[in-house]
């Protein structure tokens, strides 16, 4: 088994530092945290050195790329300390990409070139989210046109995207799997109106509720498929959950370094904290947990490039790797202590953002569901 | 207009660890295109794409920089080529013998019009080999180069001296050392990485390059801290912050760098 890098990676890594150092240094992500602002500067640098088009065709100027080198990418950007920085804006818009038509696909890009986040996800509504069969906000075709209506809730960027990637129901079929389908809706087409959400965390992500009354757009605003839009978009969520898994592990590797390294410079009694071998427990034990975690990401990320059926891996990737993550991030605001806590510091920031993950991308209790399941039918 | 972009293969400073005698141990450190000579390779690539020319790489040393990855990391940095000497005969070569090699390297590479390079490498740190190239070849030398662009018949040259810039016309063959700001040189893109390996790599043998013989044998005596300067080496009491910055203000006034 090689645990090494091939030197495209070692490169690639190289590369990605030299931007992070330029356009994303801790000062920037936390004014961005402070002023509830997207990182679109370092997104515009991102996209100028190809990375905002790993993986994509080449007929869309992408570089075809493996899972494992798009996790590698995404750890190191959350290493630095920002939250959900780089990846899975990439995923979401290959389900443009594989499924839109040709003038979506060119709206997506040019938006992902600017830096922006082209579209935010619209699935989860106030009385559904995990169980998709409960979404309620519907989508009636008629005279060439399609009519929504419905609210969405506690969705992700939608105030700074252009678009939302709408999930809503045919009312007129029974069975939810075939009465989804997917549409590009502008946020600013008449009927669509917001209300900002505030939170305790991911300030450089919005998050509102959306309201559709009697929206009505051209067809062509059809992604896909009619009625495949809840398979369409299940497409790119394994790797979605990898993408998020690598983002805690990046985070939760960001909050160590900062806690060993006060660890070795706060002194009480007369030496470092680090000296006390309370403390070294939770920095060794926090070291096995981030070590566990990289595994568990990178293997996961090595099936999907081996084209093996996840199954449960990707669930239990997630869950593991969420709540480890916060494990790790928790034990560093403790070394730090009431410093830890203080508006500014970056383990504050990470400890919440982390926390975030617990339930974003899909809950710890979720994971359960789908993997808990697979494993009771595997062995069936 | 045929470019070549002299540079080194060099340990990476980040890897390196400071001794408490001001020794640097470089045991640890992973080589990397040495730092300074990035901004060699984008001046070289601007160059080449406003005048319609080739960029080819050079790099001369031991055995050991011949790696796919030293390939790679140089080829995805804007060359069209790269041309390599490497060999253990250069293992711990001083900067006049590398010049050497370098200029041998240039003439088999042949109607080279300009040679960039950093002002210095990130290991030694003489910033001498880019001129004594010069030397070896009969050209033109100019260090502390801030911008080159095309001109009539040759190139305009941009020096930040201490004195102010100087903006000179340049016909001939010419070496120029790039200073470390001259320009912010691009990040390699995925494209540029991915494509490395495509690029066309020349193996040169230094048996076969007129190499000079070096005459004069260069051994390192001793070496010593750079000089401070004179210090007072003030130490303020912390225990009363207050009274502390108080007395930090009042000796920054002293010392009127306040």
């Amino acid at each position: 088994m090689d645990f090494g890098l091939t030197d495209e990676q070692q490169l690639l890594l190289e590369s990605l530092d030299e931007l992070l150092e330029r356009e994303c240094s801790e000062s920037y992500i936390a004014d961005l945290d402070a002023t509830h602002q997207p990182p679109t500067t370092f997104r515009q640098a991102m996209n100028e050195a190809g990375f905002g088009s790993l993986g994509f065709p080449e007929e869309f100027g992408g570089t075809p790329s493996d899972a494992l080198t798009l996790v590698m990418l995404a750890e190191r950007v959350a290493r630095q300390g920002l939250n959900n920085g780089y990846g899975l804006e990439l995923l979401q818009a290959k389900d443009i990409l594989e499924f839109g038509s040709a003038e979506q696909q060119q709206e997506i890009l040019g938006l992902l070139a600017a830096g922006d986040v082209p579209f935010a996800l619209g699935f989860t509504e106030p009385g559904a989210g995990s169980d998709n069969s409960a979404m309620t906000t519907s989508a009636v075709h008629h005279d060439g046109v399609v009519t929504f209506n419905g609210t969405k809730t506690l969705i992700t960027n939608a105030l700074q995207s252009k678009y939302l990637l709408l999930m809503a129901k045919n009312p007129d079929v029974e069975d939810p799997r075939k009465a989804i389908s997917m549409y590009l809706v502008p946020m600013d087409a008449p009927g669509v109106t917001t209300n900002r959400l505030e939170k305790i965390l991911w300030h450089i992500s919005d998050s509102c509720e959306i309201f559709l009354d009697d929206v009505t757009l051209p067809e062509s605003c059809l992604v896909g498929v009619k009625g495949n839009g809840f398979k369409q978009l299940m497409r790119n969520f394994e790797l979605e959950r990898l993408v998020i898994a690598a983002n805690c592990l990046g985070m939760a590797q960001c909050a160590f370094d900062d806690a060993a390294t006060y660890a070795a410079q706060r002194v009480q009694f007369g030496k470092p904290i680090g000296s006390f071998q309370l403390i070294q427990l939770k920095l060794t034990d926090m070291a096995i947990k981030l070590e566990n975690i990289r595994n568990f990401v990178y293997k996961t990320a090595w099936m999907v490039d081996q084209g093996e059926p996840l199954k449960s891996q990707g669930a239990l990737c997630k869950r593991y790797s969420a709540m480890a993550a916060f494990e790790v991030a928790d034990e560093a605001m403790q070394i730090f202590g009431g410093v830890g806590v203080t508006i500014g510091t970056r383990v504050s920031r990470l400890w919440l953002d982390l926390r975030g993950h617990r339930f974003g991308g899909g809950t710890d209790e979720i994971m359960v569901h789908i993997a808990g399941r697979q494993i009771v039918k595997d062995h069936s | 207009m045929k470019i070549v972009v002299a540079y080194k293969w060099a340990p990476n400073p980040q890897d390196a660890d400071v001794r408490p005698d001001g020794s640097v141990d470089w045991s640890r450190a992973k080589n990397a295109v040495s730092e300074y000579d990035p901004v060699a390779f984008e001046l070289a690539r601007r160059l080449a794409d406003a005048t319609g020319g080739e960029v080819v790489g050079l790099t001369v040393g031991a055995a050991s920089i011949d790696t796919p990855l030293a390939r790679k990391a140089a080829l995805s940095r804007g060359l069209d080529r790269l041309v390599m000497v490497a060999d253990d005969a250069l293992a711990g070569a001083d900067g006049t013998r590398l010049a050497g090699a370098l200029a041998a390297a240039v003439r088999t590479i042949g109607d080279v019009d300009v040679v960039l390079a950093g002002d210095s490498s990130v290991d030694v740190a003489e910033g001498q080999v880019a001129m004594t190239l010069a030397g070896e070849l009969g050209w033109l030398g100019l260090n502390a180069v801030s911008g080159v662009t095309a001109g009539d018949g040759g190139v305009v040259v941009e020096r930040d001296l201490p004195s102010g810039v100087a903006t000179l016309a340049v016909t001939g063959a010419v070496v120029l050392a790039a200073s470390s700001d001259a320009v912010v040189a691009r990040v390699p893109g995925m494209k540029d990485i991915l494509g490395a390996a495509k690029k066309p790599v020349e193996v040169l043998a230094l048996g076969d390059l007129a190499v000079p013989a070096t005459e004069v044998a260069l051994v390192t005596l001793a070496t010593a801290k750079p000089d401070a300067g004179a210090r007072l080496g003030v130490v303020l009491d912390g225990s009363d912050p207050a009274a502390a910055v108080a007395q930090l203000v009042g000796a920054l006034r002293q010392a009127r760098a306040l």
